[in-house]
């Protein structure tokens, strides 16, 4: 074993360079890997994962306060409670903060064998007049400073922690003592059953057969809460799958190349081996333990770079949904991380190693010596022909003298294409989306307060003092927008419930008024047209789906002893901020109820300023104007937008990086066995810089195949990708932002394979440039 | 006479070998010199320094008025390829290409086109026997046709010197006695020749002048009487 290691060592120590390659290909195959298989786990079930891990409840039960359930019954396989519970509304003035009425339980701890809960901030409360908020884990350096206080039901509380129930047990939680001298309204019990759980149906009569005979006055099951989780997350999961699955492939393809290539390169050297007395079982070994050692070291440092890069991925796509405690990496990803990779190396150097086993001394010799004559050379003696500077038509005959290797190195630069690709058309997606919502809700938003709730929009602080009434009617703040400089178009928008004909629960109405047909809410039409008249209405696809509506159905609302009938003319992808709802024009609503006054601070409004305005000085207007009235710039890039073109970016540089890395190992090897023939054609005047085009010329190649090739499969999947994460938001997208394939952008796609393939290739290229002729010659 | 090469004083170290230790020489137009000495003497490395292979650690190498010292790599390999023709013992020829596109290589990388290049490739070989062989890979030529190949591909561009590095080394005494006429008539017809070779036939038979090298040293010239 001593000489299988010596000779090991001193092959690692003789191929310095390939021995780095195979390292760092490990390293970022396999921080890709585990990259890729924390996404693919996180996107699979991700909230049945969270679930289990906080022991979620089947079902929250709530009771008469002065009963005292049991926590063992039939079909219960565990209990927490009786828990007391209050409901207390909040009276504090910023309108981004614990709003009332909110639910507060008194609980001892956070933990107990159902919803245990995450404390992720502070801690648990320990004495009356403390509490602990139900947030999701976010991160607190990124929201604006909030009050360490807060007032419930007139009872001021300081915060002292953050926890979060996946669930939703509660809103807030204090100590029992504290919520027993609130008085509860309700005794709340939190059960896990043993029984089938996978439907409402079940978990209500699982419910009922524990409950049985206590006096039970509402229940909610964790199917409720899954369902809307589920929804929020399925927004995410195609595109983390999609580039999990991607990263794995290029991981595998890359290592198995590589090293594959490292034995086939040594052939000569097994030979040599053979030829000094190795037997070919001790060969084998020495090629193994020559590709294992870059390997090992490779694929650890990968595993911990994996799992670093991971994390901030995961947490950016999970932050704010309660998904993000439990998603991570996972000991499964470790192993496959420190045993799989490995794994695949061995197995990728075997399959050539043991074709060396087979060989004769002298057979092993001859295979390594350099590519065997016939192959490629029908391709190079026409190319030889052809009127091409002879370093360019030379490159591009190089590809074919080695079939198996440029294969795999076109499945690398194509795979890389594809990431590239299907990043790019999902960003130009987004950030069309992005566009078209941002258009439509304006550039300004605008609300006059009650007296009560000030806005502070996301990342602003909350305005200072005491919140003022304002003075003006809805009719004046309108006309104060249209009159301050800039202002282009003004909407105003007051939504209501209205009931319908028909339907069981009253409809999402947004009446309209002003400038709406021009904001541009037509360009986020995905089916009809835009309304033409008061007669007509357009509705959110997902209040379509949901409501059961199609284009032509007429809706009679009914509102103030009124109604009015509406034609449905069409469909949209969204619609002003705040939950989808029908576009109703103001007058219906004047016509339905024509004695209803609006107050102003149940009007939204949205402002477009002319071309060039100044949204900041706008702002500053309104405000100046009437300080009772809150006006913000609407033009930020959404959270989602930012969190998926993150990513995708992240990961196509990532995999790009693999890919290239994939490519620079083919050229290393290629110029390894070529090195005779370089030395010739040097030797009768092939300047550098031709060397350097040979070279880059045969990967430039490469680069156009994967490019060609890699591009129709991105546009695949972004074709198949994107409706499905559309369909899990329950919207659909207009076609104008699925149309992101131009001539320009297909054109630049295109030089994605061949930048990718240049930038691996251009420094071995470089190296066999500078190869000394003389060493090469003397050498052969 | 016209000096083509002219060595002064030229040291070649590698680490701590001396190579080559303070060699002179010149060879004039038209003449065909051999160099001798045994395995390790600097015969190789003398031949490198002429061909822009390699740089001297000091001292000059002048090849037709060129310092080559000064020159950078891409105008050496301008040089060779327009200045220098090389043979070598085991004839360096791209295995991918049949013998034709071996020889006109050398001609297409100066940029002269495709039928230009061919059809003096073919001359070429056409004068030194060997045109049926030139759809032939290289792997099927025998080892007297592969250094048939290399000489025509050595000529290619019209070199004003020829360098051959043990050109019937790797021949049997058949092929090597062809070689040998090749070389003597190349000469006779004004091609001037550098020759390194173990073989005292070879330097007998084509060489106008030996010199003899030992320990990276000048050791011993003579002129020679060519029958």
């Amino acid at each position: 074993m001593s000489s299988v290691w010596r000779a090991a060592r001193a092959a690692v120590r003789r191929r310095r360079m390939q021995t780095f390659v195979i390292g760092l290909v490990v390293l970022l195959s396999t921080t890709t890997i585990v990259v890729a298989l924390a996404l693919l786990a996180a996107t699979s079930a991700p909230f049945d994962k969270a679930f289990a891990r906080q022991a979620g409840p089947h079902a929250v039960a709530l009771f008469d306060p002065a009963a005292s359930p049991p926590s063992q019954g039939p079909g219960v396989a565990a209990a927490a409670g009786p828990f007391g519970q209050v409901e207390l509304e909040s009276t504090d003035s910023v309108r981004f903060g614990p709003q009332g009425p909110l639910t507060v339980v008194g609980r001892a701890d956070p933990g107990g064998p159902v919803d245990k809960l995450d404390l992720w901030q502070g801690r648990w409360p320990s004495a009356p007049g403390e509490i602990v908020l139900n947030e999701p884990v976010h991160d607190l350096d990124r929201m604006p400073p909030r009050s360490t206080s807060v007032t419930l039901g007139g009872h001021p509380f300081t915060i002292v922690g953050l926890a979060h129930s996946l669930v939703g047990s509660a809103d807030a939680w204090v100590t029992p003592a504290q919520v027993a001298a609130l008085r509860p309204t309700a005794t709340q019990m939190l059960y896990r059953f043993t029984g089938d759980v996978s439907t409402e149906a079940a978990v209500e009569a699982s419910l009922a057969t524990a409950t049985a005979g206590l006096p039970l006055t509402a229940s909610q099951t964790y199917l409720v809460v899954k369902e809307q989780i589920s929804a929020d997350v399925g927004v995410y999961v195609p595109f983390l799958a999609t580039f999990g699955v991607l990263g794995l492939v290029v991981g595998v393809v890359i290592v198995g190349n590589v090293v594959s290539g490292a034995v086939v390169s040594g052939y000569r050297h097994i030979g040599i081996l053979k030829a000094l007395g190795f037997t070919p079982r001790q060969v084998v070994a020495v090629y193994l333990m020559m590709v294992s050692v870059p390997a090992v070291v490779g694929c650890v440092l990968g595993s911990v770079a994996g799992s670093l890069a991971a994390q901030p991925l995961l947490s950016e796509g999970f932050e704010g949904l309660g998904l993000d405690v439990g998603i991570g990496v996972g000991p499964w990803i470790w192993l496959a991380g420190l045993v799989g990779v490995p794994a695949t190396v061995v197995l990728a150097a075997l399959v050539p190693a043991v074709r060396a086993h087979r060989l004769s001394a002298a057979e092993a010799i001859s295979a390594g010596s350099a590519p065997r004559q016939g192959r490629g050379t029908r391709i190079q003696h026409r190319l030889a022909g052809v009127r091409l500077p002879r370093s360019v038509s030379l490159g591009l005959g190089l590809p074919f003298a080695r079939p198996g290797r440029t294969a795999f190195t076109v499945a690398a630069v194509l795979l890389g294409v594809t990431t590239v690709t299907f990043a790019t058309g999902l960003a130009d997606t987004l950030v069309r989306i992005s566009t078209i919502e941002d258009t439509a809700a304006g550039q300004i938003g605008v609300q006059p307060s009650n007296g009560l709730f000030r806005v502070a929009p996301d990342n602003a602080p909350p305005p200072a003092g005491p919140p003022a009434t304002t003075t003006r009617t809805d009719e004046q703040v309108e006309e104060l927008l249209r009159g301050l400089p800039d202002a282009a178009r003004v909407t105003a928008i007051h939504r209501l419930p209205v009931s319908a004909v028909g339907q069981t629960e009253p409809l999402p109405v947004n009446f309209l008024r002003g400038d709406y047909s021009a904001m541009g809410y037509e360009a986020e039409l995905t089916a009809g047209r835009w309304m033409a008249g008061p007669a007509e209405t357009v509705v959110p696809t997902e209040v379509m789906r949901g409501r059961g509506l199609a284009l032509g159905d007429r809706i009679t609302l009914r509102l103030g002893g009124g109604q009015a009938v509406l034609t449905v003319v069409g469909e949209t992808m969204d619609g002003p901020q705040g939950p989808p709802a029908l576009f109703v024009d103001w007058s219906v609503l004047a016509t339905m109820a024509p004695d209803r006054v609006v107050a102003p601070w149940d009007v939204y409004y949205q402002v477009q300023l002319v071309p060039g305005g100044d949204i900041a000085r706008y702002v500053t207007a309104v405000t100046a104007a009437d300080p009772a009235i809150d006006a913000w710039n609407n033009a930020q890039l959404s959270d989602f937008l930012v969190t998926v073109v993150s990513f995708s970016s992240v990961l196509s540089l990532l995999l790009s990086t693999v890919a290239a890395l994939g490519v620079f190992n083919t050229v290393v090897l290629n110029v390894r066995e070529r090195r005779r023939d370089l030395g010739t054609l040097k030797s009768i005047g092939m300047t550098p810089r031709q060397v350097v085009a040979m070279v880059l010329t045969s990967m430039a190649l490469v680069g156009v195949v994967g490019g060609v090739l890699g591009i129709p499969v991105g546009m695949l999947a972004h074709r198949f990708v994107v409706p499905l994460a559309a369909e899990s938001a329950r919207v659909s997208l207009p076609l104008s932002v699925m149309d992101v394939w131009h001539a320009p952008t297909l054109a630049l796609l295109g030089l994605a394979g061949v930048v990718i393939a240049l930038l691996g290739a251009l420094v071995p290229a470089r190296g066999a440039a500078r190869l000394t002729i003389a060493s090469v010659l003397h050498n052969e | 006479m016209t000096t083509v090469v002219r060595l002064e004083n030229v040291r070649k170290e590698y680490g701590d070998t001396t190579a080559l230790d303070g060699v002179s020489l010149s060879v004039s137009a038209g003449e065909a010199v051999a160099v001798m000495g045994p395995s390790g003497c600097g015969k190789s490395t003398m031949l490198n320094m002429i061909a822009g292979l390699d740089r001297p650690t000091s001292g000059s190498v002048r090849v037709h008025d060129e310092e080559l010292g000064r020159l950078n790599e891409t105008k050496l390999a301008l040089f060779r390829r327009h200045r220098i023709g090389m043979i070598f013992q085991f004839f360096n020829l791209l295995d991918d290409l049949p013998a034709l596109d071996n020889v006109a290589l050398a001609a297409q990388l100066t940029g002269s086109r495709v039928g230009v290049a061919r059809q003096r490739a073919l001359e070429l070989l056409d004068e030194l026997g060997i045109a049926d062989r030139r759809n032939v890979y290289p792997a099927a030529l025998s080892g007297g046709e592969r250094q048939r190949v290399a000489v025509a591909r050595a000529l290619m561009n019209r070199p004003a010197l020829l360098l051959a590095d043990e050109p019937t080394g790797a021949l049997d005494s058949r092929a090597g006695e062809q070689v040998m006429d090749l070389l003597l008539d190349l000469n006779q017809i004004g091609q001037t020749l550098l020759i390194v070779t173990h073989d005292e036939r070879l330097a007998t038979r084509c060489a106008s002048r030996v010199v003899e090298l030992a320990d990276g040293r000048v050791t011993h010239e003579r002129t020679l009487e060519r029958a």
